[in-house]
């Protein structure tokens, strides 16, 4: 079974994982529809797969579809399939993903993407258990159970009204939440150990191992793509590694550099907008707080090593207020 | 809840023996809303985790007596206390403890001078997790709930 395989990838030692995948396996056993909350990259359809491996269907087809891929006009004959003639093109009657996941599990990933339209036609599927597809004047009874997923916030896209809050209700039956990877930073080493062993497997030769400063590297890192940019990284890793010893130079530079940027943060622009005065004055008095940490107080260095004159790091620290840790923003 | 969303109201444990930071900290935190409750080492930590619940630890790593490692270790090596989330805020920028630290799964490891956005953003992300611990508590109750009837 496929989902074997994966199983260590979403289970990782974390509470809450551990605590999500019990959740997966209880709800596996219902009939019920569930709804996947969590940014892109960490293990969506894995959790999917998992529920219906361990569900009475494990037998009958899984049928993943992602309604953010395919064009809004084309999605819904995907889905509910097309009789003959139904539109310019369609030659020939056709089934839908629903159809062919007969008896089994739809996966609908992105559903935040749906249309308005199409989302009364899947309120109504759910509702009723039957679809029609284009063009047919009838409906046809389906048994299938509906797993759907999203990186949006859906409550939000509710209240923006951009998502229909009885289909918001009727597939939030039971929720699923997945955190992104830097919220169970404990996880990294158990994945990174787990994708080394798994890429080292499909090339015969590879026995690549990693350096501890590097795999610490790979802990503080923030992994905007989660799951899916950790297991990339370290499929290049293997694959590109020279000597099967992956050290901190052979790790991209975003990453070489997070530790340092962690302690003087990228400014960052936000929806609000900041003030720049205060930012700037802000990331100055960082600066002068650790040439001053690293001078133990000694002002005269301190201006030394910011390239300033003693009298002007005096009149600055004047302006700030306070001693040394009482810097708005810093503390030492 | 939105990850953005402020302020919270997690319950967090600070734990460093010098006076002014933990003085600096409470401010900070207590402007975001936290409730926080205050230890000023190792063992005053461990005391006070007995004592009550916390959904965040935020630990120095030198301290006399039972310093910040030590600390890990036993929250660890106790059921009810390895799901908390420690962030450990310590002058101490080499590998070696990073990689101590790591080994002891704490969930974030921040240098001093510590940057007040960057703790408070490395928070609610702590928080953030907890509470989704939380809403999958719900999630079991309510599938339990589907069995009974």
């Amino acid at each position: 079974m496929a989902v074997t395989m994966e199983n260590f990838v979403i289970k990782g030692s974390h509470p809450v994982m551990e605590k999500i995948l019990q959740v997966a396996q209880k709800v596996a056993s219902t009939d019920s529809t569930v709804m996947i909350q969590g940014e892109s990259g960490t293990g969506k359809e894995l959790i999917a797969r998992y529920i219906h491996a361990y569900s009475r269907r494990a037998n009958q087809p899984f049928i993943a579809v992602n309604c953010g891929a395919i064009p809004p006009d084309l999605l819904e004959s995907e889905m509910f399939g097309h009789e003959r003639g139904a539109f310019t093109g369609a030659v020939g009657a056709r089934m839908g993903m629903f159809q062919l996941a007969s008896g089994g599990t739809i996966f609908l990933d992105e559903i935040g993407e749906m249309t308005s339209t199409l989302q009364v036609k899947l309120l109504r599927v759910l509702q009723e258990r039957e679809i029609r597809p284009v063009g047919a004047d009838r409906t046809v009874k389906v048994d299938v159970r509906v797993v759907a997923a999203t990186n949006r916030d859906l409550a939000m896209e509710v209240e923006k009204g951009r998502f229909r809050e009885d289909l918001y209700y009727r597939l939030q039956v039971i929720p699923v939440l997945l955190p992104p990877l830097r919220e169970r930073r404990s996880d990294i080493p158990v994945l990174v150990q787990h994708f080394l062993d798994k890429y080292n497997a499909k090339h015969d030769s590879r026995r690549c191992t990693i350096a501890d400063d590097a795999m610490v590297h790979l802990w503080e890192y923030d992994w905007p793509g989660n799951v899916r940019e950790l297991e990339n990284l370290v499929e290049r890793l293997v694959v590109l590694s020279e000597d099967a010893y992956v050290q901190v130079d052979h790790l991209p530079p975003n990453i070489r550099s997070f530790i340092s940027e962690k302690k003087i943060p990228r400014p960052s622009l936000t929806e609000e907008g900041i003030d720049l005065n205060k930012a700037v004055e802000e990331f100055e008095y960082r600066l002068i707080d650790e040439a001053l940490r690293r001078t133990k107080g000694n002002k005269q260095a301190a201006a030394r090593l910011l390239g300033l004159k003693r009298t002007t790091l005096v009149a600055k620290l004047r302006r700030k207020g306070g001693g040394a840790n009482q810097a708005e923003g810093y503390l030492i | 809840m939105s990850q953005n969303e402020s302020p919270t109201s997690a319950r967090v444990l600070i734990v460093d023996d010098d006076e002014n930071t933990l003085e600096i900290l409470r401010r900070w935190l207590a402007k975001e809303g936290y409730t926080t409750v205050s230890a000023a080492d190792g063992q005053q930590c461990l005391d006070a985790l007995a004592k009550e619940e916390f959904d965040i630890v935020l630990l120095d790593v030198m301290m006399p007596g039972v310093d910040g490692m030590q600390v890990c270790e036993r929250m660890r090596a106790n059921p009810e206390w390895r799901t908390i989330p420690v962030i450990l805020l310590t002058a101490k920028d080499d590998m070696e403890t990073r990689t101590r630290g790591m080994a002891l799964g704490v969930s974030e490891y921040l240098t001093k001078p510590i940057n007040k956005q960057e703790l408070f953003s490395r928070l609610r992300a702590q928080a953030h997790t907890r509470e989704l611990d939380r809403r999958m508590d719900r999630t079991a109750a309510a599938i339990a709930e589907m069995g009974d009837d």
